[in-house]
């Protein structure tokens, strides 16, 4: 590989591109109509295009601004963080308040090996006690606290 | 002037704008002190919380959080050399150098002193030139407005940290995500895939607690915590007669920087706190001892950055348009709350406009109570460390982006623009321009049609028109300038952290 070669710019460019000709792929169902009376894919259209050519400088500029290579995800950290915080979203109604938030903590406090199993209990604890003080009894948001199954509110 | 100043003291006063007021300086300073969690993420975080309450309550509330974070920042900067924000980089280069030489309570007296003094300034400066600015606006024609929107995206871009062809590419793209939901004039459905949640248009609060809050936190947990609490030892707050004497040409001439660099899209804190730091290093008598603990150089910085984050204000309430992140997060609160920010805002809503900038000066008068002789209580914020923090976080964000629509497909949402973000960070992308064009996307586009719809389909219009014409041109010239190497290079070293 050059030495000049830029691989965080050139994938930069190639990722505003691929949005881009996505994005006027999909503008194709909406009509144009002319620059007086634009329609609704008069926006789109510039847009993406406008899109694309800053996608195709990122990636020429990015062929001689070099070196810098592409970082190193920390997938584990990333997979933990956002799959805490999706399975929140999909226990919220089926188990209630209080123990989404649990599993949420428990998932999410494994993405850091500091952790502790006395401080994750007692983060969720305080974070239990303190969100149904702020969202169930402060703002009243409609979610049952408890597991609905238990057949209480 | 006076009159309207009593209608918003009459406002900011009541009790439960106090409160609020309140609220959002206590949160700001401890999320200034803490690092690793920003004005940005937190106000996202909250905006959820606060469409109970009236419109102005909201936005006192949030403003707050956005100046008390500046003074908080410099708290940890002076005692730490951990600069909370980005805004107290600078501020690290003095500030710790004094607390080491023992005269940490001299700095951290003038710096709050400094700010409160600048927020003063600044508010007259948001209240005088507001009805101003406001009564030109109103003579702006769909394309004036247009070319007024671009100038205001390219100059955010211009300004922020990086690759300018890349946070231009980031505006674009804030403003493609923008376009997504039902075509307002036509009732089409654009880009939604057929998903009914998605024609209203990609969540706000969703977009910004995924890039800003939900990407922060993976960033954060990837580096090792570095932390070192050895804090500085706080002696009497008062100054000495020469340091006093120093320190005030400094802090004029810091709130002159700063109110007027935050004015420019893009420009607000950390600019201006760095334009008033190479200004005293040039300018003052004791340019000399900069490096090991000139006052000036806490004085000057600390002032420019809180003058700049109030008069940040300024094209948000005359004219509509975002200058910063947390301006955007501001155009949001206000548009969920019904309101549209723009020219008329200052006619339609007095108590909102008036009310907010008397708030911001009690807010000052608050954060200087609520630092000075509570500094160790913030101090000891310190010592909660990262692991309980983020996980407060996500709960946070996940059950406030539930709240909206009492709907889980906002937060699998808000999991999408996180793994966005973090993608975006890891290709070294500015997130902030992003959500500046989303925000002004719609508007610019229903401009553009207007405009065009005006002209019969001539895009001249936008040359022809005087106002118009003079603003694509400021814009022009500001991207010419970049492409400048010279120029180029200075920004590079002025934004460099």
């Amino acid at each position: 590989m050059n030495s000049k070669m830029n691989a965080k710019d050139i994938s930069s460019g190639a990722l505003l591109i691929a949005i881009a000709a996505l994005g006027l792929y999909f503008n194709l169902d909406h009509p144009m109509g002319t620059a007086r009376r634009m329609g609704p894919g008069y926006m789109p259209a510039l847009t993406f295009w406008l899109l694309g050519g800053l996608g195709l400088a990122v990636l020429l500029i990015g062929l001689r601004n070099g070196p810098d290579r592409l970082d190193r995800w920390a997938w584990r950290e990333l997979g933990l963080i956002l799959a805490s915080m999706a399975v929140f979203g999909a226990l919220l109604e089926q188990i209630g308040f209080a123990l989404s938030i649990l599993v949420t903590v428990v998932i999410s406090a494994l993405a850091d090996r500091s952790q502790t199993v006395k401080g994750v209990i007692g983060c969720s604890a305080f974070l239990i006690a303190l969100c149904w003080l702020v969202f169930i009894r402060g703002l009243d948001i409609r979610v049952p606290f408890l597991p609905p199954f238990l057949g209480f509110y | 002037m006076i009159e309207n100043l009593t209608l918003g003291l009459s406002v900011a006063l009541t009790f439960h704008n106090l409160l609020f007021a309140f609220i959002g300086c206590m949160i700001g300073t401890a999320i200034g002190v803490l690092p690793g969690i920003g004005p940005v993420a937190t106000i996202s975080l909250l905006l959820p919380l606060t469409f109970g309450v009236e419109p102005v309550t909201a936005i006192i509330m949030l403003a707050g959080i956005y100046y008390g974070a500046q003074y908080g920042g410099s708290t940890t900067a002076i005692l730490l050399n951990l600069p909370g924000e980005v805004s107290a980089v600078v501020t690290t280069l003095e500030g710790y150098k004094m607390a080491r030489r023992g005269r940490a309570g001299a700095a951290l007296a003038i710096a709050a002193l400094g700010s409160f003094f600048a927020g003063t300034v600044a508010t007259i400066v948001v209240a005088a030139s507001g009805p101003l600015l406001t009564s030109v606006a109103l003579s702006f024609g769909p394309a004036d407005y247009f070319s007024l929107m671009l100038l205001g995206l390219i100059i955010s871009a211009v300004l922020a940290q990086g690759s300018v062809v890349k946070s231009v590419a980031m505006v674009v793209l804030g403003v493609a995500l923008g376009l997504v939901g039902t075509d307002v004039q036509t009732g089409q459905q654009r880009f939604t895939f057929g998903i009914p949640e998605l024609s209203d248009g990609i969540g706000f609060v969703s977009l910004a607690m995924g890039i800003f809050g939900i990407a922060e936190i993976i960033l954060n947990l990837e580096k090792p915590e570095n932390r070192n609490v050895s804090v500085a030892k706080v002696d009497s707050l008062w100054l000495t007669k020469t340091e006093m004497r120093r320190a005030t040409p400094a802090v004029l001439r810091g709130t002159a920087v700063g109110s007027i660099l935050g004015i420019l899209p893009g420009g607000g804190a950390a600019l201006s706190a760095f334009a008033s730091y190479m200004m005293e290093s040039k300018l003052s008598k004791y340019r000399h001892e900069f490096g090991t603990g000139a006052i000036e150089g806490v004085a000057g910085p600390e002032s420019a950055n809180n003058a700049a984050s109030q008069t940040s204000f300024i094209p948000l309430l005359t004219l509509g348009i975002p200058a910063n992140a947390v301006m955007a997060l501001m155009v949001g609160a206000l548009i969920i709350q019904g309101i549209q920010p723009g020219p008329r805002m200052v006619e339609a809503q007095p108590e909102l406009f008036w009310g907010l900038i008397a708030s911001m000066w009690v807010g000052n008068l608050m954060l200087l109570v609520i630092n000075l002789p509570m500094i160790g209580m913030w101090v000891s914020l310190l010592r909660v460390p990262y692991r309980f923090l983020y996980p407060a976080i996500l709960i946070f964000c996940a059950i406030g982006v539930y709240s909206l629509n009492n709907s889980a497909f906002d937060v699998y949402q808000t999991v999408l623009f996180g793994l966005f973000g973090y993608l975006l960070a890891k290709l070294k992308f500015e997130p902030a321009p992003l959500l500046i064009g989303f925000v002004l996307g719609p508007m610019m586009e229903e401009h553009l049609r207007r405009a065009m719809l005006l002209s019969r389909g001539d895009a001249m219009v936008f040359l022809e028109r005087p106002i118009s014409a003079s603003l694509l041109a400021i814009g022009a010239i500001a991207l010419g300038a970049m492409l400048l190497p010279a120029i180029r290079k200075k920004k590079d070293e002025a934004l460099a952290e």
